[in-house]
């Protein structure tokens, strides 16, 4: 029999992360293949890379049983050529679309199939703000490049048989019928590889079934998002007043601030919230922007997020809960009858008891401090065990002291900084603008330093841009504002916050004084001979 | 060792006739058995690192063989070994990572090079070149050129590896001269299978012991006038020898074609690619029938003039297809056709990148320039359509994408102990400001990788503190050298500790004692801790083991500290006090905590017997509250680790990610130590599932449920 030339080997690029097992996927397609006498061979650079990083696995299959070429033997090649891809797998979303960047997934030939969880790379995790990449752009070059995407959460797919990813990603690939590799001899790779075949054999089955398009496989975006938390309906006057002043398109923003709020201190400080709320809103519909209410929204978001401040008070309620309890049960995945014990990392300090204090004494408590240094010396280390009961009546009593908190040189301090926000939203002359300051609130947050260092950027956008006059016209303000706004997301230093900043002229902040240590230096002694 | 290599050492076991599946190194591996070597050296780094793993493994088996093992503490030593086949009829292999292995091993190779060898002796090296390289991009080629040893580059399929590692035996004894065996990464990696033979057992072994040693001989010794004979000798005894039997046994392979009027010369390892590229371009089949000629050259060096000119001879032009640079083939290759007054014209370089991998891609580039000047009659169209589609294809993604993706570089794995170490480090420059932090090789080099990104060079495996040597005098602030254990043992103590004592030098260097050399596949040092099933799990059992301690005492080293990894405060502490004491000379910081890797393949099974049993176990996870924690990541800034992650706040009025930790945590803590040591935030809680409860706890569960129930708001 004359062996048709027209057939080519078929082309298989894996991308997965070190130790997501795509070594041994790569194993079991040639153990398969390998078993049905097809020709094969796999590569791959590992290296370092299997430390977490992103890695590649290349594999040639022709699809022409040894027995039939005569003695002949494919040459199969050792790297990936891009548009030379019959099979793109990826074992997560941003590494399919390196797939894709790279050039391997064309219209003519690629079989896409991805797993559309995240794994968020180091850059994505430590910006200040939200630095994640777009999975939906992702998503959608992956479906208008492909000649066929199958998109799934591969991962949660596996997970719930207790296999690992390589599995489903295993089954899907055999699903696809792109390999002459019948369904029985990829099962029997797996199971002749032995360790947790089972596992592995559930994961597979659902993987095929998702590729057969039998297991709902919605090309959609993996949600990694809980159920939103109950929110308390507000009080009848509440509800009424919110209806009567509010339009319809900020009611579910505004019930979510009320309970906030409510939760944090009492009915009264609901109704400050809406008294806030209320003038902006009037100006919003005044003198509306680009989007409907979208100025009264984001205020009504920020303001709530402001107005309940972690302070000592508000941590301890929290951690406290019963919600809480239930939530950590299921976080660490304990089973019905398994003893949780929690423990709390706390560590407050000068700066937290000042909080509390009523201003005066504070300001006498913190000037002492600082006057010896110890600012941020007295912090001590406590492991609360919330689950004991000493540890959660600790965290109750801290609680109950909300009441006084009005009292507290915290609350005065926040609720001017609100005032002065507030204010200037309502002082600009034109709806961008005011809505750009409004976006600000989305500095304020985080503890201690990071709290200190949030609020130092917010104060330098308003002493600059905001009540400065440097730069004039509200549009171009709004701009300013906007980009001041994202340079003080980009980094922890504050450098991007200055460099916007300086596009228009503003004299950088002089450098923090640095620490100078003084110590003996020895001269090069040198050891007698 | 990371890898167990059960299945493995079975298939180091095959007989004549019998089919070999598996990868490339272990191939490899195989042929050395089946050349019969005495010895086997090497230094563990990828992509080779499995050639002497499963032999470590395998011992009982080379015992039976009568094959001495040696994992050797650098290339150098490795090298060294080599000596045996100077003043015996032994064959041995030795192997590394190349070309930083070979840097190691340059003057053990100069020496046994110039000596000669009367055994067969095979250096194995894995060029780490192109993708996925993890050093600095350099030609070993260079050093087999220097020190005139011969250099093999097999077409990368496991029948020609394993026939040349055998001829290569036999060239190295018709020669008397080392031979280098170059592998690239893929190759090392690839999976196929080839037709085994029988293992020998060595002439000379461990079970064959020789009554006398070696006669003395001068001639042999790296002292004039023996030195003058030896270089004679390369050049006018040993390389027509090799060249006889580099010819005479065919090892470099003529692929024939139709356009006998051109013709490509390749290096034997980039065969694969070559003939993919030819595919493309339209050229050639996929059972390797090109239409153009091709001399694949399984010998980079020496190369045999009459083979390079009977095969240019009447052809138009040539092109070399030669990766890396400088381009050594392709000028070896002018001189011969200079010197045969041979007309064809030469082509390499000038129509292929100068750096860089060959990928097909970039061959088909070449391709289409060397046809359309030479072969302008061979319709190549089919490359020039793949070639479009290709560009087609990234510029679409890239305009559908919009920005591009961010990298995902390699990083410390989930708990591991030097990660803490690094997020001290940065909390200590807050204080007392930036300081010149010389980096080494080993996994702790990720810190060159944000979160951290620290390390102002890295100048080699264990030079780090050798490489602050100039620096420190120069600075105010004093600075500091970071290496592993693995760089401590592989050079770090001599180059950089004892040199630092002998000059009175003032530094801070930081030992990562985790027991193992974990960035290669947890390798056993020679200050790995003993046994396993004792080693208790919550304690780290590096502790124990004293040798690194002893060894600097015994240098002279005063100031020495030892400190738990986890303990990020402690760590902070310590540090602070190295930078600023007045004590002078060196302060060496040795953290403590064992690989992780490691630790969790020790530890699983354990636990996993513990829990089957119905034994009390407790499980720990850390986690982070998302109602309190602000979306500000200052923590992972300082942290870094997988498990600690992003996901989108269950809180409908926060718009940015909470800190999340998943469920790959390992329990190690650190998280809910940098929270303390930075004063970050409350969020972190640990949590202790108690696996198995007894019965106190069970009724102390009910009984705190009972009393909390009481007072507990929803």
């Amino acid at each position: 029999m004359e062996t048709e030339l027209t057939q080519r080997p078929i082309t298989i690029l894996i991308a997965a992360l070190g130790g997501e097992g795509g070594g041994v996927l790569a194993d079991w397609i040639i153990a398969a293949a390998t078993a049905e006498d097809y020709p094969v061979q796999s590569t791959s650079i590992p290296g370092v890379a299997q430390r977490t990083g992103a890695t590649t696995y290349y594999i040639e299959l022709f699809p022409v049983r040894a027995a039939e070429l005569q003695g002949r033997r494919p040459v199969m090649t050792l790297a990936p050529a891009p548009a030379d891809i019959d099979v793109m797998l990826a074992s997560e979303l941003l590494e399919a679309g390196r797939a894709l960047q790279n050039g391997y997934v064309t219209p003519e030939r690629t079989t896409l199939i991805a797993s559309t969880h995240r794994i968020y790379t180091v850059e994505e995790k430590i910006a200040l703000g939200d630095g994640r990449y777009d999975s939906e752009r992702i998503l959608a070059a992956a479906k208008a490049l492909a000649k066929r995407a199958i998109l799934t959460d591969f991962h949660k797919l596996a997970a719930n048989t207790g296999a690992m990813i390589n599995a489903a990603l295993f089954g899907a690939l055999a699903g696809s019928g792109i390999l002459p590799l019948p369904r029985a001899a990829c099962e029997e790779a797996i199971r002749s590889a032995g360790k947790g075949a089972e596992a592995s054999l559930r994961g597979f089955s659902l993987g095929y079934a998702a590729a057969e398009g039998k297991a709902a496989p919605a090309a959609g975006l993996s949600t990694d998002v809980d159920a939103p938390a109950d929110t308390d309906i507000p009080e009848a006057f509440l509800a009424e007043r919110m209806r009567k002043d509010f339009p319809t398109e900020v009611q579910e923003m505004l019930a979510q601030g009320v309970a906030r709020v409510t939760a944090f201190q009492d009915r009264a400080y609901a109704v400050l919230y809406l008294d806030r709320l209320e003038p902006i809103a009037k100006l919003d519909q005044a003198r509306p922007g680009a989007e409907k209410s979208k100025l009264t929204r984001e205020t009504a978001r920020f303001l709530a997020l402001w107005m309940s401040y972690e302070d000592v008070i508000r941590v301890a309620d929290l951690k406290s809960r019963r919600s809480r309890f239930e939530r950590v049960r299921t976080e660490v995945q304990a089973k019905p009858g398994e003893p949780v014990n929690i423990v709390e990392y706390l560590k407050p300090g000068v700066e937290e008891a000042a909080a509390l204090l009523p201003p005066a004494l504070s300001r006498r408590l913190v000037a002492w401090a600082e006057k010896r240094g110890l600012m941020h010396k007295l912090n001590v280390g406590l492991y609360v065990k919330t689950s004991s009961v000493t540890g959660f009546l600790m965290l109750r009593l801290l609680a109950a002291l909300r009441p006084l908190r009005r009292m507290s040189a915290r609350y005065v301090e926040e609720q001017a900084l609100i005032e002065r926000w507030l204010a200037a939203i309502a002082a600009a002359p034109d709806p961008e603008l005011a809505l750009e300051i409004a976006l600000c609130g989305r500095l304020i947050k985080g503890y201690g330093d990071t709290n200190r260092r949030a609020k130092a950027n917010f104060l330098r956008i308003f002493d600059t841009l905001v009540d400065g006059t440097t730069v004039t016209g509200p549009m171009e303000r709004a701009k300013a504002v906007r980009a001041a706004r994202e340079g003080a997301l980009a980094d922890p230093e504050g450098r991007g916050l200055e460099a916007t900043l300086a596009t228009h002229g503003i004299a950088p902040l002089p450098p923090q004084p640095k620490i100078i240590q003084f110590m003996r230096r020895p001269g090069a002694k040198r050891k007698a001979a | 060792m990371e890898r167990q290599f059960n299945a493995e050492i079975e298939s180091l076991k095959l007989g004549e006739g019998e089919t070999f599946h598996g990868e490339g190194i272990l191939a490899v591996t195989k042929a050395l058995l089946q050349s019969g070597v005495s010895y086997v050296g090497g230094y563990q780094g990828a992509p080779v690192s499995h050639l002497l793993d499963v032999m470590v493994q395998a011992r009982d088996y080379m015992d039976e063989l009568g094959v001495h093992v040696e994992a050797c503490t650098n290339e150098a030593s490795a090298a060294a070994m080599l000596g045996a086949s100077i003043n015996y009829p032994a064959r041995g292999a030795v192997t590394w990572k190349s070309i930083v292995g070979t840097n190691v091993a340059s003057d053990a190779l100069t020496h046994v090079a110039s000596a000669g060898v009367i055994g067969g002796a095979l250096i194995v090296v894995g060029e780490d070149y192109g993708e996925g390289a993890s050093v600095a991009q350099e030609r070993t080629h260079a050093v087999a050129l220097k020190s005139s040893m011969w250099m093999l580059d097999p077409r990368p399929n496991l029948a020609t590896i394993v026939n040349l590692v055998e001829r290569g035996f036999e060239l190295s004894e018709a020669s008397n001269t080392p031979v280098f065996m170059d592998l690239r990464i893929r190759a090392c990696h690839v999976h196929g299978s080839f037709r085994a033979g029988a293992n020998r057992a060595p002439a000379l072994s461990t079970r064959k012991l020789l009554a006398d040693p070696a006669v003395f001989d001068y001639e042999h010794l790296p002292h004039p006038p023996a030195t003058y004979r030896q270089e004679k000798l390369k050049m006018g005894v040993r390389l027509p020898a090799a060249r006889k039997y580099i010819r005479e046994h065919r090892l470099n392979e003529l692929f024939a074609g139709s356009e006998n009027s051109v013709g490509i010369i390749c290096q034997g390892g980039l065969y694969n690619n070559l003939l993919r590229a030819l595919n493309l371009v339209g050229l050639a089949d996929d059972f390797g029938a090109s239409r153009i000629p091709i001399l694949a050259l399984n010998v980079v060096y020496p190369l045999v003039p009459e083979e390079i000119n009977e095969f240019c001879a009447g052809k138009t032009a040539v092109l070399v297809v030669e990766e890396g640079q400088p381009e050594f083939i392709e000028q070896d290759i002018a001189t011969t056709l200079r010197r045969a007054d041979i007309q064809t014209k030469l082509h390499g370089k000038d129509m292929l990148v100068m750096a860089g991998e060959y990928s097909s891609e970039v061959i088909v580039h070449g391709l289409l320039r060397f046809c359309a000047a030479h072969a302008p009659h061979l319709d190549t169209s089919d490359g020039t359509r793949w070639h479009e589609s290709a560009d087609a294809a990234r510029a679409r993604a890239a305009e559908l994408l919009g920005t591009p993706l961010p990298p995902r570089p390699p990083n410390f794995c989930v708990g591991c102990p030097e990660r803490p170490v690094f997020a001290a480090i940065k909390l200590v420059e807050r204080e007392i400001g930036k300081r010149h932090i010389s980096a080494d090789i080993g996994c702790h080099s990720f810190a060159t990788f944000a979160p951290f990104s620290l390390g102002n060079s890295i100048l080699g495996y264990g030079m780090s503190l050798a490489s602050g040597a100039g620096v420190a005098p120069m600075l105010a602030g004093r600075s500091m050298a970071i290496m592993g254990d693995g760089g401590f043992w592989h050079n770090g103590f001599l180059s950089g500790v004892a040199s630092n004592q002998l000059n009175g030098g003032d530094k801070v260097l930081l030992i990562m004692k985790n027991g193992y050399t974990s960035a290669t596949g947890t390798q056993d040092l020679v200050s790995s801790p003993g046994g396993s099933e004792e080693l208790a799990q919550d304690r780290s059992p590096v502790r124990a083991e004293r040798t690194i301690e002893n060894t600097l005492r015994g240098a002279g080293v005063k100031w020495l500290r030892n400190v738990y990894s986890y303990r990020v405060a402690d760590m902070t502490k310590t540090l602070r006090e190295a930078f600023t004491t007045d004590e002078p000379g060196l302060k060496v910081i040795i953290a403590e905590g064992e690989c992780q890797l490691e630790r969790q393949r020790r530890i699983r099974p354990v636990l996993a017997r513990l829990l089957g049993s119905g034994a009390r176990v407790t499980r720990t996870r850390f986690g982070v509250d998302d109602a309190t924690c602000s979306g500000d990541h200052s923590c992972i800034r300082l942290s870094g680790c997988p498990s600690l992650t992003l996901k989108a706040s269950s809180d409908p009025l926060k718009v940015d990610p909470v800190a999340h930790v998943n469920h790959s945590c390992v329990g190690c803590g650190l998280c809910g130590e940098v929270a303390h040591a930075a004063i970050l935030c409350p969020s972190f809680y640990r949590a202790e599932v108690v696996q198995n409860p007894n019965a106190w706890d069970r009724y102390l569960a009910r009984l705190r449920s009972t009393v909390i129930g009481w007072l507990q708001p929803a």
